[in-house]
C-alpha cells in the first residue's frame, strides 16, 4: 500500500509536469513538482527507502529532461541529505520552517541550472531570460509549493502511511 | 584520531568535489554512462497513454462540437489548395528541368531520405532545456544524432534513443547548433538556441549581405541536417563597431509550443528497417 501510493504519486507528478503541464500556458514556468515530493519522502520514509527513491526520481528526471545527466541526480542527493540534516540535528519541522524549504529548494535547483550554463555550458554565459524563467517558478512555488508539500503531509497522515520509526517530525503534520 | 564532525565535513566535501567533477565531465561529453535508456523506457508508456488520451478527448470535442467555424475554413483552403495546386505544377516542371540539367553534366543524384512520422508524448520539465520525448525509437530505425524536422523547418535531431522512444533535443536548445547559410546571399554562420522563440545567428562576417526577412537555411555541412532545409527568418540585425561578425536574431519557422507531429529523418541504410514496417 506505502509503496503504491509513493509511486504512483511520483508516475502522477511525472506525467503532470512533462506531459499536461507544458500544453497549458497558464501554469508555463511551473517549478520542480519533484522538489516538494522528495522533501515529503525525506520526513516520511526511513532513509533506506527514501534514498534511493530520491536517487531513481534523480534518474528518471536525468533521463526525461535535456540537462547533463546526473543534475536531477544530484540535487536531489543533496535535497534529501540537507532534509535529513534539518531535522536531524536543527530539531526544525514546523509547517513554515518547511514551506521555507521547499521554497528555497526551488531557489536553489535554479540556481544550480544557471551554475551550469555559467561553468560548464558550451557558450559559459548566463541564460538572456534566466532572471524571468527564476521570478516565474520562484512565484509559483511560493503559491502553491507550501500547500502542496503540507497536503502530501496530511494525505500520507489520513492514509496511515507515514514511517513509525524516529524520523517523522513530530509537528510536521500541524 | 579524527572526531565524528571532522570525517562527516571531509566526507561531505569529497562528496561536493566528485560531484562538481562528474557534472562537468557529463556536461561536457552529454555522456550518460549507459543509463540514459531507463527513465525513457520506463516512464514513456505512461507519457504516451495519457497524450493520446488527451488527443482522443480534444479531437472529439473539435470534431463533433465545435464545427461552427468548419465551412468557413473549408472554403478558405480549398481557395489555398487551388493556389498551391499551381505552384505544384510550375515546381514539378521546375524538376524534371532540374533533372535534365544535371543528367547533362553527369551530377550524382542526391539521396533520397526516408522518414519516420513520430508523435511527441513529452516535453522537458524544467524549464531550463529545450527537449521533446517522442514515440519512435530503436526499433523504428532511429539513433543518436538523427535530425527531426517539419515540413515548415528544422525541429532538432535526436539525442537519445531507447527501444521505443527517443529524446530530441531542439534548436532552441542553448546547447545546440546548426550550421547555415543566408538563403538569398549564402552567408555562412552557425544557429544557436537562445530562447522559446529565437536563436542566435553567429560567425556571419560583416562583408556579407544579410537583410530582415532573410530565410536561414541548413548548410549541410555539419553532418547532420540535409541542405536546404528551412530554420527560420532572421528578425534583427545590430553591428557592433569594434566585431567582424553581425549580431543576427533568427525567429525560427517551426512552432515549438505547439509541437505535436514531427519527422525523423533516417540515414540511407536504415530505410530498410523503415519500409519493413
Amino acid at each position: 500500500m506505502r509503496y503504491g501510493f509513493f509511486i504512483s504519486i511520483c508516475l502522477f507528478l511525472l506525467i503532470l509536469q512533462t506531459t499536461i503541464l507544458p500544453y497549458i500556458p497558464v501554469v508555463q514556468g511551473m517549478y520542480d513538482l519533484l522538489i516538494p515530493f522528495v522533501i515529503f519522502i525525506s520526513i516520511c520514509l526511513p532513509i533506506r527507502e527514501s534514498l534511493p527513491f530520491a536517487l531513481a526520481l534523480g534518474l528518471i528526471m536525468d533521463n526525461l529532461s535535456g540537462s547533463p545527466f546526473g543534475l536531477y541526480l544530484t540535487f536531489y542527493l543533496w535535497l534529501f541529505i540537507g532534509v535529513r540534516f534539518i531535522i536531524k540535528f536543527l530539531r526544525v519541522s514546523n509547517k513554515f520552517f518547511l514551506s521555507v524549504v521547499v521554497i528555497c529548494a526551488v531557489l536553489v535547483e535554479n540556481i544550480l541550472m544557471i551554475a551550469i550554463f555559467a561553468f560548464f555550458g558550451p557558450v559559459r554565459q548566463l541564460p538572456v531570460d534566466a532572471v524571468g524563467v527564476v521570478t516565474q517558478q520562484f512565484l509559483w512555488a511560493l503559491a502553491t509549493g507550501p500547500v502542496f508539500l503540507l497536503s502530501l503531509l496530511v494525505l500520507a497522515k489520513r492514509l496511515n502511511l507515514q514511517w513509525d520509526g524516529a524520523a517523522p517530525p513530530p509537528n510536521a503534520y500541524g | 584520531m579524527f572526531s565524528k564532525k571532522m570525517v562527516l565535513i571531509v566526507g561531505v566535501i569529497i562528496l561536493i568535489t566528485v560531484n562538481v567533477i562528474l557534472l562537468s565531465f557529463s556536461s561536457k561529453s552529454q555522456s550518460t554512462f549507459g543509463l540514459g535508456r531507463v527513465g525513457l523506457s520506463l516512464v514513456s508508456p505512461f507519457q504516451e497513454l495519457v497524450t493520446r488520451s488527451i488527443r482522443i478527448a480534444r479531437d472529439i470535442w473539435e470534431h463533433y462540437f465545435f464545427l461552427v467555424s468548419v465551412a468557413h475554413e473549408n472554403q478558405n483552403l480549398k481557395k489555398s489548395l487551388n493556389q498551391f495546386v499551381g505552384k505544384s505544377n510550375q515546381w514539378h516542371e521546375i524538376d524534371l528541368a532540374n533533372s535534365r540539367l544535371r543528367d547533362l553534366l553527369n551530377f550524382q543524384k542526391a539521396p533520397t531520405n526516408k522518414v519516420v512520422a513520430a508523435e511527441v508524448i513529452g516535453k522537458d520539465p524544467s524549464g531550463w532545456f529545450k527537449t521533446i520525448i517522442i514515440d519512435k525509437g530503436k526499433s523504428d530505425g532511429l539513433q543518436k544524432g538523427l535530425p527531426v524536422v517539419l515540413p515548415t523547418g528544422i525541429v532538432g535531431q535526436v539525442i537519445e534513443a531507447a527501444a521505443h522512444y527517443s529524446k530530441v533535443m531542439l534548436v532552441i536548445d542553448r546547447n545546440s547548433a546548426v550550421d547555415a547559410l543566408v538563403q538569398r546571399s549564402r552567408a555562412r554562420g552557425i544557429i544557436k538556441g537562445e530562447s522559446a522563440d529565437q536563436c542566435r545567428f553567429e560567425f556571419v562576417l560583416r562583408k556579407h549581405d544579410v537583410q530582415i526577412d532573410d530565410t536561414v537555411i541548413a548548410s549541410g555541412l555539419d553532418g547532420v541536417y540535409p541542405k536546404g532545409l528551412r530554420i527560420g527568418r532572421v528578425a534583427d540585425i545590430s553591428q557592433r563597431n569594434s566585431d567582424i561578425f553581425y549580431e543576427i536574431t533568427v525567429a525560427p519557422f517551426v512552432d515549438y509550443e505547439k509541437l505535436e507531429e514531427v519527422l525523423v529523418i533516417l540515414p540511407p541504410q536504415k530505410q530498410d528497417i523503415a519500409s519493413q514496417q
